[in-house]
């Protein structure tokens, strides 16, 4: 058994064809990269809880503005009308889409702001040594929702959309769009700050102790 | 050093990405206590009924209207091919572009990418195993951007809404577009990467 056990702490694997490599000595800003497949297998990422809990906090702030807020707008003939994403949602519904509307909640609001609120949970404990049992079940199932974030893809729809409606009527773009566009560089950057294996080292250590 | 965590008896966790000593069938990971198996357990099969399904949903999809236009009475539903000609006549390149690469040509490449890669699974001729999980990335990437169309018709019939004049609705096609989507996603999911790999002998 400890000839597993030396193994287990010593060696990386990677996820994408399974290739057992030795687990290198990394500084910050390095990264290794699988020599058979070419995935990447690790990254030490420089200053990823503070950079990681300021952005996902700036996130959650700016959700509800995003949310609430008119996004783009239509005038013709003397009459006017905004609408943020909330009011799509519930225009959905009102047209009898409730399964629709369900997925754009959970793929454009629900999913994201859980998923940043995560982020900054688990870096605030981290950060301030509040590890608990639970974070890990807890950081466990934040894996799973970063393919289910569409907010980048709700971008593209708005900019499709607002050259759709330039022809048909009088275009406006409302404060929420800012708000939304800044929503989307601070969920995707925090893709980018979040260092996984260091979160579960982290993790890990604190636990055993 | 040339040797697969399978052979040497161990297995990654797809969760915490800890490397386990692996005994046999389910495992429990010894740092995040997730439950795993050493390859996705019938990968294939799931991969393969995902892709039927989205490819099922595809005809209606397209077939039915996704989005409902009324201006001063007169009704005219679209589809999603129907809206891309109209962005032609009007001479809307980029968009019509845009659209039709994220509406139509990327979930059709998406279905074919994942029957190429169960069929390579199999060890069908061509592509090298390096060559496949390149498309697996692409094809796991493309994943979203299909919901464009789905957000775009939600916008337009909120925004769209100026009483009896215009208005817009959304047509029964988004619900199998959707639908769609999802499976694609599903299906993608339920690949293992590593399959393509374990026939190989690595030296």
């Amino acid at each position: 058994m400890s000839g597993h056990s030396n193994k287990v702490h010593e060696h990386i694997i990677c996820p994408q064809c399974d290739l057992l490599s030795r687990a290198p000595n990394l500084e910050q800003g390095h990264k290794v990269v699988c020599k058979r497949c070419g995935a990447k297998l690790y990254e030490c990422k420089t200053n990823s809880i503070d950079r990681t809990l300021a952005l996902s906090l700036a996130g959650l702030i700016l959700a509800l503005p995003a949310m609430s807020l008119p996004i783009i707008g239509v005038g013709a003939v003397g009459l006017l009308n905004y609408s943020s994403l909330l009011e799509c949602i519930h225009q959905l519904i009102n047209n009898g889409y409730q399964g629709i509307a369900l997925c754009i909640f959970l793929f454009t609001i629900a999913i994201p702001v859980v998923r940043l609120f995560a982020a900054t949970y688990i870096t605030w404990s981290i950060k301030f040594n509040r590890v608990t049992p639970a974070l890990l079940n807890f950081f466990r199932s934040y894996h799973q929702l970063d393919s289910w974030t569409m907010l980048h893809v709700f971008l593209l729809g708005i900019v499709v959309s607002m050259y759709k409606l330039v022809d048909l009527a009088e275009l406006h773009v409302g404060v929420g769009f800012i708000a939304f566009v800044s929503l989307l560089i601070c969920s995707t950057t925090i893709s980018v700050t979040l260092d996984h294996h260091l979160i579960w080292d982290r993790l890990e250590q604190s636990l055993d102790e | 050093m040339n040797k697969t965590a399978k052979s040497e008896g161990l297995s990654l966790c797809p969760k915490c990405y800890k490397a386990n000593a692996f005994v046999t069938g389910r495992h429990k990971c010894q740092r995040c206590n997730a439950t795993f198996y050493q390859r996705k357990p019938r990968s294939i099969e799931y991969t393969i009924a995902w892709t039927i399904a989205a490819l099922v949903m595809f005809i209606p999809a397209n077939l039915m209207p996704i989005m409902v236009f009324t201006a001063l009475g007169n009704v005219d539903a679209s589809t999603i091919l129907g809206g891309i000609q109209t962005f032609l006549k009007l001479g809307m390149y980029p968009v019509a572009i845009v659209v039709f690469i994220a509406s139509f040509i990327v979930p059709l490449g998406k279905i074919l990418g994942l029957v190429i890669l169960v069929l390579g699974v199999r060890k069908g001729p061509g592509l090298k195993s390096e060559q496949r999980t390149k498309l697996y990335h692409v094809v796991e990437f493309l994943g979203p951007w299909s919901m464009l169309d789905v957000f775009v018709v939600a916008l337009m019939a909120a925004v769209v809404n100026l009483g009896f004049l215009t208005s817009i609705e959304a047509g029964p096609g988004i619900t199998y577009f959707t639908l769609m989507v999802v499976f694609t996603m599903f299906a993608a999911e339920s690949f293992d990467p590593r399959l393509l790999w374990d026939s190989e002998k690595y030296e």
